[in-house]
């Protein structure tokens, strides 16, 4: 399980594939992710948590 | 593993279509190559004893194979003699030590080139310019050699741009970047020495280098002279203060020569650039600072505004070589920040 920004996803379905693992789940969020605030990073994780933790298998309570 | 063995293409006996082909595949640089036939890589493997098949070193990201064979295809496509081959060899074996950190080189947004110096008997036999332009054109070897690394980092590596190579502009230095130490003109010991190899023995010294900064300085005084070079490194939007890097200085043989006409020695010169290089955390972005707190907390604990940032962990880490011909001018290599420099002897065996 990978958590890539948009701008890499290229990069991380590239090198997935390279690796032998190309169906590797990869949780895609918006870029750019390094010049956002905290409170901006804990909003994207809120919402995004459900969903990476389901493509990772891990049961999410409805 | 015939997975690692190179595929054979039948091709028209025409440089135009072949070139297309390469352009269609991007299996160039975006430069006309030349056709890698199979006379031409027979050539290109007759010099080398080490076997055809043979994995020198797994690429980072895409972690191809390579095989001697493909070195030698790259080596061919980028116009390189046969005889430039085991300096290949070692610069790949180079890239793929850990501590180069390939895989970061060439997946990064940052402008990062390999810079090939070469040292040793080989620069002069091969014809590899230390000298007056010898990071422009007009040198085969230094432009083919440079190339040949670019293309197996792109062809092997299968950092294509925009795909795995994710760098935000590049640079120019990525088609190509090599050159050898004027070792006549050092008046030190030369950088292969230094670091621990042999004089008389050749070798190739990769750095994940993001640039060349003139520094043009008529001064004649040692002190004021590594004032300037100290002062020219210190910019807030440095990956070496953000993590401690490995900045390089390619000393003009005329600089060279003030500072150890002064009595320092290599080591003296790396210190005081260390020493009076050091940056304010505060002339850092809010954003860098915090990036560079996580990243240098272990080295120099909490760091505050007022910290005086080293440039590098250690004097010790900062690169020094002499190249060029005459004139006052001095280059400032940035580096790449998480990435050291990787020397690799040239093997003797090589016929």
């Amino acid at each position: 399980m990978t958590v890539c920004s948009t701008a890499f996803t290229t990069l991380g379905r590239a090198q997935a594939a390279s690796l032998g693992n190309a169906s590797l789940p990869i949780a895609v969020i918006p870029h750019p992710f390094g010049a956002r605030s905290r409170d901006e990073v804990r909003a994207i994780a809120d919402k995004c948590v459900d969903e990476i933790a389901r493509a990772a298998g891990v049961a999410v309570a409805a | 593993m015939t997975d690692e063995r190179a595929a054979l293409f039948e091709a028209p006996d025409d440089l135009d279509a072949i070139n297309r082909l390469y352009r269609a595949q991007r299996w160039s640089d975006g430069l006309p190559v030349v056709p890698p036939t199979v006379e031409r890589i027979g050539r290109m493997l007759e010099v080398t004893q080490r076997a055809r098949h043979e994995v020198v070193a797994r690429i980072a990201p895409g972690f191809g194979a390579a095989t001697v064979e493909r070195i030698a295809i790259n080596a061919v496509l980028a116009g390189c003699d046969p005889e430039y081959l085991p300096l290949l060899l070692a610069a790949v074996e180079g890239m793929a030590a850990p501590e180069f950190n390939l895989q970061a080189i060439q997946a990064t947004t940052n402008p990062v080139a390999v810079w090939v110096i070469v040292n040793g008997p080989a620069a002069g036999v091969l014809g590899v310019n230390s000298g007056m332009n010898c990071l422009g054109q007009g040198a085969w070897a230094n432009a083919t050699i440079g190339r040949a690394v670019r293309l197996i980092l792109q062809n092997v590596g299968r950092a294509w741009p925009g795909e795995m190579d994710r760098a935000t502009q590049g640079q120019p230095g990525k088609y190509t970047f090599c050159c050898a130490e004027n070792e006549t003109a050092n008046p030190w010991e030369p950088l292969h020495f230094e670091r621990g190899f042999a004089r008389d023995c050749s070798t190739v010294t990769v750095v994940g280098a993001e640039g060349t900064l003139n520094m043009n300085t008529h001064s004649k005084d040692a002190d004021e002279l590594l004032r300037i070079i100290a002062e020219t490194l210190v910019h807030p939007p440095s990956n070496e203060y953000c993590h401690g890097g490995e900045p390089w200085i390619m000393l003009a043989p005329e600089h060279a020569d003030i500072l150890k006409g002064a009595g320092l020695t290599k080591r003296d010169v790396k210190r005081a650039l260390w020493e009076r290089s050091r940056m304010p955390a505060r002339h850092m972005s809010v954003k860098d600072l915090l990036r560079t707190r996580e990243s240098r907390r272990a080295e120099l604990g909490e760091i505050g505004p007022d910290t005086l940032l080293p440039i590098a962990k250690r004097a010790d880490d900062i690169g020094l070589m002499v190249a060029g011909g005459a004139g006052t001018h001095s280059v400032y290599i940035p580096c790449f920040g998480n990435s050291r420099a990787v020397t690799r002897e040239v093997d003797a065996g090589e016929r």
